[in-house]
């Protein structure tokens, strides 16, 4: 008996805390309030030092960022999270934004990392410029994706593609890592598209989100496209039927 | 024949020191034994309430902490605490997670009692009365002295366990059922038994007693 006290005292002494009141809720440390009073209901959070998460080692990484830096990009990422109605973002259950820099995942570069189940989205400030507005609505549909599997079939998306198309087995084990728009399209807006079909539902989403009349020029000529908006629309409309895609 | 040897002044002086030096000694020992020395005391007797059956009483080592609780924002919840205190589940219960100046957590009812104090299980214990379901739509504002149910990682899943803030957290909005607030007596919470190192407290300060003033 006394080596059992023993030993939970010698554990509960060496386990260090992480007392603070944002940790307690999505489990991320060193993090400080930026904006909460959104009308959307969006709470922005920064890090004020790096911080390592993950359910497996750890493997998300970030680095706190410059208030100067974050108050340049924040403007950016508002606007573009403010298209999204409180009801929506209660649905598909997001509410922390947490801005860093320098982003990976199991040293891989990252734009964002959505966890749902902890309603958070992490955004790298510092991801390429030309796509970044266009990618934290990329990175919404996974958070979207995540809380609604059961709408978005990959299945049903996969017979869209082209005959003898596969996918790669996931986003990081392939070099389709390209975000600019492809020319010719058939049925695939980017080449990051092709890596799996749960990054090419996200940047259709993305697509219709930020550059709408980009994929309706594209429709024109290709059918798959065509299927595959029409197929993102009618699953985010089920979620909500007063959702706007046109910006 | 002994010859007396008379103190010299400065012999005199020195003696008084020693003495005065010996009595501040002991007496600043005590006084810092005695945690809840400069406490503010609060007597709810003494006290008026607007309504005072919304008024909790939890008696703790330092002294009273006096609770309004708000039935309008979470009334399940609020309903399942009256419950509890009025059966004086709560008395005896340890504070089992203490963060210094940030939150004080107890009620834990099966594992958190002073005679069957579990520390291996401590933090996870249910009542007899099940869970109930979170209650996050109406707007509150977690200020310090907040109460309110604390739940597990998951929503729908309040039982017995409060915390009270010591500090504020506008982000527990829509995260936590919020109860009331501390009215009087927050100070006395602050001296709460934690540790620096850990949220779980090991020999941890008990509620004396939780009861309604009406």
């Amino acid at each position: 008996m006394r080596l059992f006290i023993s030993t939970i005292i010698i554990l509960i002494s060496i386990s260090s805390t992480k007392a603070d009141t944002i940790y307690n809720i999505i489990k991320i440390p060193n993090l400080e309030i930026y904006k909460i009073d959104n009308s959307n209901g969006l709470k922005y959070l920064r890090a004020t030092k790096p911080f390592q998460v993950g359910i497996r080692n750890d493997n998300v990484t970030c680095f706190n960022s410059d208030i100067k830096n974050i108050e340049k990009k924040f403007q950016l990422i508002q606007k573009n999270l403010n298209i999204y109605q409180p009801n929506f973002l209660k649905k598909i259950n997001l509410k922390y934004i947490v801005l860093c820099e320098n982003l990976s995942v199991s040293e891989i570069d990252a734009a964002g990392v959505p966890n749902f189940k902890m309603k958070t989205l992490i955004i790298d400030i510092n991801f390429n410029k030309k796509y970044f507005e266009r990618i934290v609505h990329h990175e919404v549909f996974h958070i979207i994706n995540d809380s609604f599997k059961d709408y978005f079939n990959e299945k049903e998306w996969k017979s869209y593609n082209p005959k003898n198309f596969e996918y790669a087995e996931c986003s990081t084990c392939t070099d389709r890592i390209n975000l600019s728009t492809i020319k010719k399209t058939n049925g695939f807006l980017t080449e990051y598209s092709m890596s799996t079909a749960s990054e090419d539902m996200a940047e259709v989403f993305s697509f219709l989100v930020y550059d709408k009349k980009k994929v309706d020029e594209k429709l024109i000529n290709d059918a798959i496209l065509k299927n595959k908006t029409s197929f993102i629309k009618n699953n985010i409309l089920k979620i909500s039927n007063n959702f706007s895609f046109s910006k | 024949m002994i010859k007396k040897i008379k103190q010299t002044i400065s012999e005199k002086i020195l003696l008084t020191f020693l003495i005065l030096l010996g009595i501040g000694f002991f007496g600043s020992y005590g006084l810092i034994k005695n945690k809840c020395l400069f406490v503010k005391k609060y007597d709810p007797q003494k006290l008026k309430f607007e309504k005072p059956e919304n008024i909790a009483i939890l008696n703790v080592p330092c002294g009273n902490v006096i609770i309004e609780l708000n039935p309008n924002v979470a009334p399940n919840s609020v309903k399942r605490f009256k419950i509890l205190i009025r059966s004086g589940e709560y008395n005896n219960v340890a504070f089992h997670r203490v963060i210094k100046n940030v939150l004080v957590q107890a009620g834990d009812l099966e594992f958190g009692k002073k005679d069957n104090l579990n520390y291996s299980y401590i933090g996870t214990g249910k009542s007899s009365l099940g869970t109930i379901d979170s209650e996050l739509d109406k707007p509150f504002d977690f200020k310090k002295g907040s109460v309110a149910l604390a739940r597990t990682s998951e929503k729908n899943t309040e039982d017995s366990q409060f915390f009270i803030l010591l500090k504020d957290a506008p982000l527990f909005e829509g995260e936590y059922s919020p109860l009331g607030k501390v009215i009087y007596g927050l100070d006395v919470l602050k001296k709460i038994k934690y540790n620096d190192k850990v949220e779980f407290v090991l020999r941890p300060d008990f509620i004396n007693s939780f009861k309604m003033l009406k």
